[in-house]
């Protein structure tokens, strides 16, 4: 092969364009110095301390992880039977249904979430952690309509039409057959969502009512250069976090192809 | 009388349609299915057989017509309750689950005991010749194996009729000949009705009790092979089935029991009714299969008729010699076989040779 050092450089600077920031947060989380920058000064876990004991930051986690479990699980509930329908029926209105579906993937959030307020103002529901997970539901849902929709795509009818044939139920046969068989994709799908809930801002702050949520309350934090420090301490534990995730998903969707004598292709890893 | 006569009936189709929006699917099937028989839905793609064995099945709802299956109407009989099981081109085998929790998918409702379905489970696979293979990956399998597997699955249910949606066409040919043999073996050894779907005429032909042809929608013939072979109700299903030589030809008078055709190169013969099924309207030919020509040596006479003719074509097969002849200096070919024995030679292009042949062989498509 021929030798392009223009390309390899590009990549390389590339490269750490993207994950130079991301390498310098633990950098400055053990640094001993509430001032960001070089030379370091020492070594300190009292970053990692003052976090812990940051009360509200503890409301604000526990209220982000609260959100994001439910935004991922009902999106992909909502993902698992939009995809199914979209796959399996075919139905009059299918096509610009399916395209209202996924048109808030290119919808600017900041409408959605402007749009949503006005709603939900006038019709006097008052804004909660509630009306956070709705918003983002909204903003989800494409995503696992989309992950799900090639799971199920790759699903062989027949496997359907055997176990009904061996005397299953329509429900049974989607408990005990394509569920297992879609679960690498149910598993993808609840991850991503995950993720996106996890860091969304806009909606979080619109819809939020003022209550601490993670990606808004660390915003509102970096006002205070004092606070800066403990906020790269939770970045470092939020990448080490989402790390983890990811390998567990990786290793889960694996082990699923494995099991299911599928040829290995795509995936995050 | 041929064996399905005496049977009672396991299936009956009565006038079934089937749309699918505009498009017709199955125009009017008619016929019944025997208890016990290997039947085979034959044709070519899109003629409707599959349709017509997923309607049985219970996948497809049909829009008029009754299908009456143990003498039971099967309208709104779901499938999972009818006393059918399927086996799919793809296998549909559970791709999640081992050989033997796919063997015992169907006894998931079974009252009996586990130890009683795991023996059914090996039994089961015993009889398919998966013997000690329960505790293997599904997706390790191979093509002929999976087969079996999907085999098994469905017969541990004891099911009424058993589906076939044309299960060897992923084979190779080997393979596929020794599954054909087995296959039969296997229905006569469980008895149950095997309903079979498949494209190739030959396989139609070795397997089946009886054979129903469709074209478009419709049964064109439902017989045993022999008569579909000998007696082709149309000269479309003559076409379909094996090889066979259309003469023209010319209805010189007509009896009650017998019909009297000029056929070309060929010259005057009397037929019996039975060989001139019934009209469709089209110019009248005579139909010939190869084997039933034979090319005469010199001092050889023929037993019934002869006519003299010229080679234009051969084809050797090692077994076998396939020429094509002009009978009787016209312009009609014929294709005829002839077995390659010890001390006939292989004839050339161009040798004049006489044909004999017998008025009992031919049929008339008019």
């Amino acid at each position: 092969m021929k030798k392009a050092p223009a390309l390899r450089s590009y990549t390389l600077f590339y490269l750490l364009f993207l994950y130079g920031p991301i390498i310098l947060l633990p950098i400055f989380a053990f640094n001993d110095s509430r001032v960001v920058a070089f030379p370091l000064q020492g070594f300190t876990t009292s970053w990692f301390s003052e976090m812990v004991a940051d009360a509200n930051l503890r409301i604000a986690a526990k209220n982000s992880l609260i959100i994001a479990l439910s935004v991922a699980t009902l999106s992909t509930v909502l993902g698992i039977f939009a995809a199914r329908a979209s796959v399996r029926y075919r139905f009059p209105g299918k096509a610009p249904l399916m395209g209202l579906i996924m048109l808030p993937l290119v919808l600017p959030e900041m409408i959605v979430a402007m749009a949503l307020l006005v709603v939900l103002l006038s019709i006097g529901i008052p804004l909660s952690l509630f009306t956070v997970i709705i918003g983002q539901v909204l903003i989800c849902t494409p995503f696992a309509v989309a992950i799900l929709t090639s799971a199920f795509q790759s699903l062989d009818k027949s496997l359907e039409e055997a176990a009904l044939d061996l005397g299953e139920t329509p429900w049974s046969t989607f408990r005990l057959i394509i569920l297992p068989l879609v679960m690498p994709g149910i598993m993808a799908s609840f991850l991503i969502c995950f993720t996106i809930s996890f860091d969304e801002f806009i909606i979080s702050n619109f819809l939020g009512s003022g209550q601490p949520i993670l990606s808004v309350y660390i915003f509102g934090q970096f006002r205070f250069p004092a606070k800066v420090p403990s906020m790269l301490a939770l970045g470092t534990v939020l990448v080490c976090f989402s790390i983890i995730l990811l390998g567990f998903a990786e290793y889960m969707r694996r082990r699923g192809i494995a099991k299911a004598g599928g040829k290995d292709s795509g995936g995050f890893l | 009388m041929t064996f399905s006569d005496d049977r009672p009936t396991m299936i009956e189709f009565k006038d079934v349609h089937k749309y699918y929006g505009d498009y017709h699917a199955l125009r009017g099937i008619n016929g019944t299915i025997k208890a016990g028989e290997f039947f085979s839905l034959l044709g070519p793609s899109g003629c409707g057989k599959t349709t017509l064995l997923r309607t049985i099945a219970g996948f497809e709802d049909i829009s008029s017509g009754v299908i009456m299956i143990d003498g039971k109407d099967m309208a709104n009989v779901a499938a999972n309750v009818r006393p059918t099981n399927m086996v799919f081109q793809s296998y549909a085998i559970f791709p999640h689950m081992s050989v033997e929790e796919n063997v015992g998918f169907g006894l998931r409702k079974d009252p009996r005991s586990k130890e009683d379905k795991a023996k059914a489970v090996a039994e089961a696979l015993e009889m398919v010749g998966l013997k000690g293979y329960g505790k293997r990956a599904a997706h390790a399998l191979s093509g002929g194996q999976r087969q079996r597997v999907a085999l098994a699955r469905a017969l541990i249910l004891k099911p009424k009729v058993l589906l076939l949606d044309e299960p060897l066409s992923a084979l190779d040919k080997k393979m596929r000949e020794h599954m054909q043999v087995e296959l039969i073996k296997l229905q006569r050894q469980v008895g149950i009705t095997f309903i079979l779907v498949t494209h190739d005429q030959e396989e139609a032909l070795v397997m089946s009790d009886r054979i129903a042809v469709m074209f478009e929608g419709e049964i064109a013939q439902l017989a045993d092979p022999e008569t579909l072979y000998r007696r082709p109700a149309t000269r479309k299903v003559a076409d379909f089935i094996g090889t066979m030589n259309f003469v023209p030809a010319e209805i010189v008078s007509e009896t009650g029991n017998a019909v009297e055709v000029d056929a070309k190169g060929l010259g005057r013969v009397m037929l019996d009714i039975a060989q001139a099924p019934a009209k469709t309207g089209e110019s009248p030919v005579v139909g010939l299969r190869p084997e039933t020509l034979t090319l005469l040596y010199d001092d050889q006479k023929a037993p019934e008729r002869e006519t003299e003719g010229v080679i234009d074509e051969v084809i050797y097969f090692g077994d076998m010699t396939y020429y094509d002849v002009y009978l009787g200096g016209t312009d009609v070919e014929v294709r005829l076989s002839m077995r390659n024995v010890p001390g006939r030679p292989v004839l050339d292009v161009g040798t004049k040779v006489r044909v004999a042949w017998s008025p009992s062989a031919l049929v008339l498509f008019r």
